[in-house]
């Protein structure tokens, strides 16, 4: 951490109090998964489309030999698709439990570390939360710079619900 | 990521072998139960098999004591001593007592089951079992024989020596009418272990051995003498000529009222234990064995009356366990070699054509195609190390066919031919739940009672006949029973009764079709269900795990004369030969166990039957499935991306008007024309499942690397054949009442 950023409370936060999430852009916001879910980042590979697959499901891939599923959460969540996919959009291979997917994402921005304080319930959004969201940090510091828009928030996300017993919640 | 390699610590690997390798015994226990059951059929016990299954619950007892599996060392404990009377005859092998062995064995599996998480452990039932146990123990008999042995010129001092079990061998073989012989021969002390034991393997075919005693005579600093009571039915010549390579002295030990004259006109004084002692053993002729070297007693080696068995450390086995996953990760190795292979192959074909290199290339070539020879092999030897033979699943339907049969008081006799017939382990762990069901079946619906088949004018006893052989590249098994057969009417009105199909559906169905309700979801012809069959599964569920390992269920019936299943299954699940397609520019695998052949198609020779396409193909009409169509695929290529726009696309092959090929499936004799786009060519892969989430897609049975970063999808060519013969008209209704 740079000793030129201003000083907050959370500084005296022990570090090992602080959660480490990866954050990336789906249709121009933020969101963020635990690092630790997160077994490699790849540059997007061939995708082969799966007739008669759910409408999230991009098609499967050839990670090393493992045959993955990739998804595009925007599909899942309802965002828009229309958003850019360049050289900076990448494919998060991601353990749900059951098994390892694929996520494309736009962007993949950095790991942030957050402090208990920084998270807020995802209920606080007033309107009922679907369960992957599992909360909804504000980061200050450095973090800050992943909010792309005035009062903006980053979603964190929780996968594993969604992949309940190897099947997909519909 | 080594997928399959080395997992958990050293105690969960222990613990895992404990697991595999009590399975592995009490799969052993349950052959020798079986054979034990058809000897005392016969009307014979088996003293070896006895042993067998005695020593087979000893180790079971030390492997659970070593990991604290209390139920099982309980179980194993209270079993060795009932299985130690057996064997010192102390209880008689009765259907009763035969009855608990068996009971045991599942129990054992359901332990183990337990242990794996697999339901619960089975406490309460071997508390009773154990109770049984010991109620069978307290009915122990005296010994009814005491007399016999004084018939026979043995020596007092060998009788003392003899333990509980040999004296028992000894003597009901004579009860049983056995000449008793008695060998001398001498060993080495160096080579005494090998030489007993071949001494034993020429001997077991006709005969027992109860014992053997060093004589303290002929031997010397490297030699012993060993005095061996052998029971045979086979006179002396026979036993003679079969040790004829051992350096043996063998006679009979002659029975007092037969043997000597002068002893046959005072038979009163032979029959009961108060005879006189008998003379001491004639000095048998060893001069001639002995070994030149001085006389110099030795003490014998441990070969005291401890049984008779010999310790040794070495495993007597040559076989090592392998964990299939590991199996699985060699496969997929083999697999990426196979690329790796294909790559090198266009590289030499380059170099070729270019013919710049000369002599190098031509070497590259040479070296190349012994590379593609010794890849072939080292596939091919990694897919026979997963081969195991059918019986390993045989030898369990066995027992449970007695078992059930035994419940429901009917005569059934089991046939098992082909159980050498070799499969991937994977499907024949597979196929163990279907094949169970389907002989419960057969013994609860299909076999008559008794006085059924009586009345019928068929043999007592029923018959099920569990068959398997090599097809090709598949195997088949067929399970066929001699019962009352399946009556159409009875299908029909219970599938109506159930809402399975309207009556209307019904009355269009072909007597084909009207069998294969059986196969619906939710079908049974019972109004209860019986405590055999009707346990919540149908045989939707073997239709469905079968479909699972590629495998298709196909069903035949007589009324009156039997049933027959005939399940159709891949040889191996890890590697198919399968012809690439292309449609719409997407590139699918057509396994090509199930291609009869590919044909350009005549798009004049279309008709239309019944609103949908067929051709004439070698005179019978053939449905055509166009599948751009049934996968909704939309657009050319458009199935395969590359997602970043900066990375090199393939470049698309561009779409041809009005050519086409037909793609001719079969699987159990229903035949469709899958129209395609092209034809690429064919290719061995290495199928991979799809991820959980996309398990339940039909039509697409998996996915294989193509080698070029591409994954291509390998279809489901039965359940397509399925799906598109299920839409014809007639059988709409039939899916509409289904759904």
């Amino acid at each position: 951490m740079s000793a030129f950023e201003p000083r907050t409370g959370d500084d005296l936060v022990p570090e090992e109090q602080r959660a480490e999430y990866l954050a990336f852009l789906l249709a121009g916001d933020a969101y963020a998964i635990a690092i630790a879910s997160v077994v490699e980042i790849l540059r997007p590979l061939p995708v082969t489309e799966v007739p008669r697959a759910p409408a999230e499901v991009l098609g499967v891939m050839n990670a090393r030999g493992r045959i993955v599923t990739v998804l595009d959460l925007r599909e899942r969540f309802a965002l828009p698709t229309n958003g850019k996919l360049d050289r900076r959009a990448r494919v998060l291979l991601v353990d749900v439990g059951s098994e390892i997917v694929g996520l494309l994402v736009e962007e993949v921005l950095q790991v942030v570390r957050l402090a208990p304080s920084e998270i807020e319930p995802p209920d606080r959004l007033g309107a009922e939360a679907p369960p992957h969201v599992v909360g909804i940090a504000r980061p200050r510091g450095r973090g800050a710079a992943l909010v792309t828009r005035p009062g903006g928030v980053v979603v964190l996300v929780d996968l594993g619900p969604l992949f309940v017993g190897g099947r997909r919640e519909t | 990521m080594i997928e399959g390699g080395g997992r958990g610590d050293g105690g969960d690997r222990a613990r895992e072998e404990f697991f595999s390798e009590a399975q592995e015994i009490v799969d052993g226990l349950s052959r020798d139960l079986l054979a034990l059951d058809e000897a005392a059929r016969r009307g014979g016990g088996d003293a070896e098999l006895v042993n067998d299954v005695f020593r087979a619950v000893h180790t079971l007892k030390g492997l659970s004591g070593l990991f604290g599996a209390a139920l099982m060392s309980g179980l194993s404990h209270e079993l060795e001593d009932l299985l130690d009377d057996l064997r010192l005859g102390r209880i008689e092998l009765s259907a009763q007592v035969l009855d608990l062995l068996f009971r045991s064995v599942e129990l054992y599996g359901r332990i183990l089951g337990a242990a794996r998480g697999d339901g619960p452990e089975p406490a309460q039932e071997v508390k009773e079992l154990l109770a049984a146990l010991g109620h069978v123990a307290a009915q122990k008999g005296g010994q009814t024989s005491a007399g016999v042995l004084a018939q026979y010129e043995l020596d007092p001092g060998l009788l003392g020596v003899l333990t509980e079990y040999e004296e028992h061998r000894l003597r009901s073989n004579l009860q049983a009418g056995l000449a008793l012989y008695r060998m001398r021969v001498s060993f080495l002390l160096a080579t005494i272990d090998s030489a007993l034991d071949e001494l034993k393997a020429k001997t077991r075919p006709l005969g027992e051995i109860i014992t053997f005693l060093p004589t303290g005579e002929g031997g010397d600093a490297e030699s012993v003498e060993l005095e061996i009571l052998v029971a045979s039915r086979a006179s002396l010549d026979e036993l003679r000529a079969a040790l004829a390579g051992a350096a043996a002295t063998v006679e009979e030990v002659r029975r007092r009222d037969r043997g000597s004259s002068a002893r046959a006109s005072y038979p009163e004084g032979l029959d009961g234990a108060a005879t006189p002692v008998p003379p001491p053993l004639a000095p048998a002729s060893s001069g001639s064995l002995a070994p030149p070297a001085a006389a110099s007693l030795v003490p014998p080696p441990s070969l005291a009356p401890s049984g008779g068995r010999e310790v040794t450390l070495r495993s007597v086995t040559q076989t090592v366990r392998v964990d299939i996953r590991k199996l699985d990760h060699l496969m997929n190795i083999v697999g990426e070699l196979g690329l790796v292979r294909s790559a090198v192959g266009k590289v030499v074909d380059r170099a070729r054509r270019r013919g710049e290199l000369g002599d190098v290339s031509a070497d590259l070539h040479r070296i190349h195609r012994a590379l593609e020879r010794h890849l072939g092999q080292l596939q091919n030897g990694i897919l026979e190390v997963r081969m195991v033979p059918l019986g390993q699943v045989f030898d369990k339907l066995a027992r449970i066919v007695r078992q059930i049969s035994r419940e429901h008081d009917k005569s059934v006799n089991l046939v098992i031919t082909g159980s050498e017939t070799e499969i991937d382990k994977l499907i024949v762990e597979e196929l163990s739940d279907p094949l169970m069901h389907m002989m419960r079946n057969a013994i609860d619906h299909a076999i008559e009672d008794r006085d059924g088949r009586m009345a019928a004018g068929k043999p007592a006893v029923g018959t099920i006949a569990l068959n398997a052989f090599q097809k090709g590249n598949h195997v088949v098994v067929e399970v066929e029973d001699d019962g009352r057969g399946m009556s159409r009417d009875r299908i029909v009105r219970a599938a109506i009764q159930r809402g399975l199909v309207t009556e209307e559906a019904a009355r269009d169905l072909d007597d084909k079709e009207a069998l294969d309700l059986v196969f619906a979801p939710g079908f049974t012809t019972k109004d209860e269900a019986t405590s055999l069959s009707g346990r919540g599964v149908g045989m939707d569920v073997v239709k469905t795990n079968i479909g699972k390992l590629g495998g298709v269920i196909d069903i035949s019936s007589e009324l009156g004369i039997g049933t027959k299943m005939t399940i159709v299954l891949p040889i191996t699940l890890a590697i198919i030969s399968v012809l690439v397609v292309e449609v719409a520019g997407r590139t699918f695998c057509v396994p090509l166990a199930s291609v009869e052949e590919a044909f350009r198609l005549d798009a004049r020779q279309i008709r239309l039957v019944d609103g949908r396409e067929v051709i004439t193909q070698r005179g019978a009409t053939l449905p055509l499935v166009r599948l751009a169509q049934t996968f909704e695929l939309r657009g050319h290529r458009e199935g395969v991306f590359v997602v970043a726009p900066d990375e090199p696309r393939p470049e698309p092959r561009a779409p041809r008007e009005g050519r086409a090929f037909v793609v001719l499936g079969a699987v159990a004799g229903r035949r469709v024309g899958f129209v395609v786009d092209d034809l690429v060519g064919q290719q061995d892969i290495v199928i991979k499942a799809l991820g959980p989430s996309l398990q339940r897609i039909r039509g697409v049975a998996g996915a294989t690397d193509l080698g070029d970063q591409r994954v291509g999808l390998v279809l489901d060519t039965a359940a397509l054949i399925e799906e598109a013969l299920a839409a014809r008209p007639a059988a709409r209704a039939l899916g509409e009442a289904l759904a």
